[in-house]
């Protein structure tokens, strides 16, 4: 009998003990690992006919507000890439010269993106141009000074309940979101979640003090891709290029490339 | 062997409206119908070509470079790379480039056997179709 009250109180102990444990580390997080596919809208909107039948589909995304001092730049530069495309001599965008998104576009996943949980953390694969970032977990956020300014940034998170958390620093100045311009000072934050079993949402928070009069936030949305493996993607034979005047232009003419 | 073609074709209308590169450079006002030989089919990013040979009224050969889409597009739309040969006659539907060069944005392309596939050109239905000039 002894004995018996005995191993009870063990394998009581050790369930408190457990309990304890998951406690502190908090509930497990959702699993969101494996590729998803854009889902139900263009670049935030609704989809064509405007239904939104059970709630997957986000918010219309928010339009940028810049300052005084930065708003004539960006109007101008989208009236000229409006202007030049109605002329079709389209300016060239970094996909011209083979370049990736980069931050925060690379999540519009104009190809199926992929996420990978692993202990520590989460990474991100656009399938176009083989992007990835890395979202390190329960990290602190450096210093915008101590982080050396690239196409991905700097990104660390934590889990919110059900919701991933990230912050990120650290996007060059000429990786724009939509031709918007951005000081260094940019800060992005993201909120990923599930908002049904198949569908994840990315709302997207971007702020600037010194470009944004506030900051505004776009909304992404993809549905889970059962049984696809994301597909290489290596920009092999660019034949379009950059011309003096920043005009798109193709080479005609077999490149020789197999 | 016809039945997976036509789903290919109707997978190719509900494609992404997106697309890495601008095709503005592309005539949205016309199109041409051009009938020739497969010098290659080249399988590549960020865009697939087919490259064909054109026979002139004149007896002359002129050569055309047709720009496709992704490959990556086009497998989720069920391409393969096999699925055009050097050698095959066909006849592609085409945006021709504005500023004249022999060249052109490949709308879709009818094999030797009668198949007509599509590369899945985002917002297809933007490039205005013109009958053929014969």
């Amino acid at each position: 009998m002894k004995r018996d009250n005995v191993t009870l109180a063990i394998a009581a102990a050790l369930i408190v003990a457990s309990v304890l444990t998951q406690a502190q580390k908090g509930p497990t997080p959702p699993n969101i690992s494996g590729a998803w596919e854009r889902y139900g809208f263009n670049l935030g909107q609704p989809t064509a006919d405007g239904r939104r039948p059970d709630g997957t589909v986000p918010p219309r995304s928010e339009q940028p507000v810049l300052k005084p001092s930065y708003q004539k730049e960006y109007q101008d530069r989208l009236n000229a890439v409006r202007d030049a495309n109605t002329k079709g001599a389209p300016l060239a965008s970094n996909y011209v010269d083979c370049l990736g998104d980069g931050m925060p576009l690379m999540m519009q996943a104009m190809f199926p993106i992929e996420f990978l949980q692993s202990p520590g953390q989460v990474t991100v694969i656009e399938e176009a141009f083989t992007q990835v970032r890395r979202i390190k977990l329960d990290k602190p956020q450096k210093k915008i000074e101590d982080v050396e300014p690239g196409f991905y940034g700097h990104s660390v998170g934590h889990w919110e309940g059900d919701t991933l958390m990230v912050d990120t620093i650290g996007i060059k100045e000429n990786i724009r979101y939509n031709n918007l311009p951005h000081s260094d000072q940019m800060r992005i934050k993201e909120k990923i979640h599930l908002v049904s079993p198949t569908v994840l949402w990315d709302e997207v928070t971007i702020e600037d003090p010194v470009v944004l009069e506030k900051p505004f936030t776009i909304y992404y949305a993809y549905r889970r891709m059962v049984d696809y493996t994301l597909l290489e993607y290596i920009c092999e034979d660019n034949r379009e290029f950059k011309d003096a005047n920043g005009v798109q232009q193709i080479r005609v003419g077999d490149s020789g490339k197999k | 062997m016809k039945a997976p073609f036509a789903v290919l074709v109707v997978l190719a209308v509900a494609a992404p409206a997106l697309a890495h590169h601008s095709f503005a450079m592309y005539d949205h006002t016309r199109t041409v119908t051009l009938k020739g030989e497969v010098t290659k089919f080249q399988w590549t990013n960020p865009h697939g070509y087919l490259e064909i040979d054109v026979k002139q009224k004149d007896g002359a050969t002129k050569h055309y470079s047709l720009e496709m889409t992704s490959i990556n597009m086009m497998m989720r739309l069920g391409w393969r790379s096999n699925m055009i040969k050097a050698g095959d006659k066909v006849v592609c539907t085409v945006s021709p480039l504005l500023n004249g060069e022999p060249a052109g944005l490949l709308l879709d392309v009818t094999l030797p056997d009668g198949r007509k596939l599509e590369p899945g050109v985002p917002a297809v239905n933007t490039f205005k179709r013109t009958p053929p000039e014969d």
